[in-house]
């Protein structure tokens, strides 16, 4: 790996690739996915304003399955049946418990539920990992931080206006869909299997900078800004 | 959250992309919470690598779920719907308690580093070394990584020293430089195995920072042993 990448030395664009829009016979609906989005937003706003146990279960019955997909991803957690529907328990509740806090204008609720369960994936591996180790405990120790004050919500206001909003994110699920396989392959490693560019470089026996311009590639395919 | 100065230094793209999804260690996340801090473009940043991770989450195959699993659910939820609203995103501002000393007031620190000192730097246990430097272990629960605080006088150094693994830098207050450039709040500064560097905080004023540094071994004295390498014998201290 290059140092010279890792200090960030200059902070050049890489422009995104536009164009060579590959068409794929995987066809979308973007009108669902818009219509499904808001439902979810309005499943959150019910339980924070009136504890609605229907749209509670709404919500149960959408992401439950998914949160156990990425339970099952996460290699520690999904060799545990029982590791995996406890996280989808764990985030089941905290979704109902912070659904007061969800704020419209500053993140989608599906951001919002993915944020809570990947935060409660941390947690729950860092509980495990305590468990299994006879940790030392040094200093002021306890347990360490809460991981709500290292993966921060964002607190920022979107900038953009709804309507672009909307528009990106329907541009970011098309091209998703049209990412080469290789690419596709490693985001999911990335975001979905839990694991870190290095971990990533040791499983498949890459150099770490094959790792890190592979997501790089991905990204700047769905015009996410990589500028260092 | 904001900050005047310009921070120049930003976390790659592997170090941010790895925090959206979650997999950065800890005491390495905590070093980008600490830039975050300071840096919008990096927040806005991360605000889009959570959204490719939102869409490969929503576009998972579903999978099942037991049917005692709602059940269980709706009993805790139930359970709960007595309880007051929890609002954690006001319970966290508590930069502002009370006890705060006027030392650490007027730096606006991450929101870990501002729990765990409680509003005074003192609250920590520090180790000094030489006249001008001394640091605070924090502990993250990371066995191979060394978390620490640092704190340079003005215009002190940190001795000459040599990198036995990666390290990443965050400035928290003052500036310092060293042969390359000068380094000032939020700016993330990562330095590899191998490399030699003379940091010295500027003359006008403390310079706090947070530091992880790769430790292949477990010890207590790991920033010690990187000040002092032919001491680095594995000794328990
Ligand atoms: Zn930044």
């Amino acid at each position: 790996m290059g140092t010279q990448d890792l200090n960030q030395l200059g902070r050049q664009k890489l422009v995104a690739v536009t164009g060579s829009i590959k068409t794929h016979p995987r066809n979308m609906n973007t009108s669902v996915v818009k219509d499904e989005s808001s439902t979810w937003t309005e499943c959150l706003l019910r339980i924070a304003n009136h504890s609605d146990q229907a749209a509670f279960q709404q919500l149960f019955k959408k992401f439950s399955p998914l949160i156990k997909a990425f339970a099952i991803r996460q290699s520690a957690v999904g060799e545990q049946a029982s590791l995996s529907e406890e996280l989808v328990q764990e985030t089941m509740v905290k979704i109902w418990q912070k659904a007061g806090s969800f704020n419209p204008k500053k993140a989608s609720a599906s951001t919002w539920i993915f944020t809570i369960a990947r935060n409660t994936r941390i947690d729950l591996l860092r509980k495990t990992a305590r468990h299994h180790q006879n940790r030392i405990s040094n200093d002021h120790s306890e347990d360490g931080f809460d991981v709500e004050d290292i993966w921060i919500e964002n607190e920022d206001e979107d900038a953009f206006n709804q309507l672009v909003k909307q528009r990106n994110n329907e541009m970011l699920h098309k091209s998703i869909k049209e990412l080469p396989d290789e690419q596709e392959f490693i985001l999911k490693k990335v975001y979905l299997e839990d694991k870190s560019h290095t971990e990533i470089a040791e499983e498949l026996n890459l150099p770490l900078g094959t790792v890190k311009s592979r997501v790089r590639l991905a990204l700047t395919k769905l015009r996410v800004s990589v500028e260092r | 959250m904001a900050n005047k100065q310009l921070v120049k230094y930003h976390p790659d793209t592997r170090f941010l992309t790895d925090y959206a999804a979650g997999s950065l260690p800890e005491s390495q996340a905590l070093c980008v919470a600490a830039h975050l801090h300071h840096c919008a473009d990096c927040r806005a940043h991360i605000r889009e690598l959570t959204q490719v991770g939102t869409e490969l989450f929503m576009e998972q195959p579903a999978a099942e779920v037991s049917s005692g699993c709602l059940d269980q659910v709706m009993a805790r939820v139930a359970g709960a719907i007595n309880e007051p609203a929890k609002t954690p995103a006001t319970a966290a501002n508590d930069s502002s308690s009370s006890d705060a000393v006027k030392k650490t007031e007027t730096v606006s620190l991450p929101r870990a580093i501002s729990k765990m000192t409680s509003g005074n730097l003192e609250n920590l246990k520090w180790r000094t070394l030489g006249k001008s430097f001394r640091y605070s272990t924090i502990n993250t629960g990371d066995e191979f990584r060394e978390s620490s605080l640092l704190e340079i006088k003005a215009g002190g150094e940190i001795p000459r020293h040599h990198h036995g693994g990666d390290e990443i830098t965050v400035i928290l207050k003052g500036s310092f430089s060293d042969q390359e450039d000068k380094y000032n709040v939020g700016d993330f500064i990562v330095r590899s195995q191998g490399e030699t560097h003379t940091p010295v905080a500027s003359q006008d004023e403390d310079c706090l920072c947070i530091t992880t540094l790769d430790a292949p071994i477990k010890m207590n004295n790991v920033f010690y042993r990187m000040l002092m390498p032919f001491l680095n014998r594995p000794t328990s201290a």
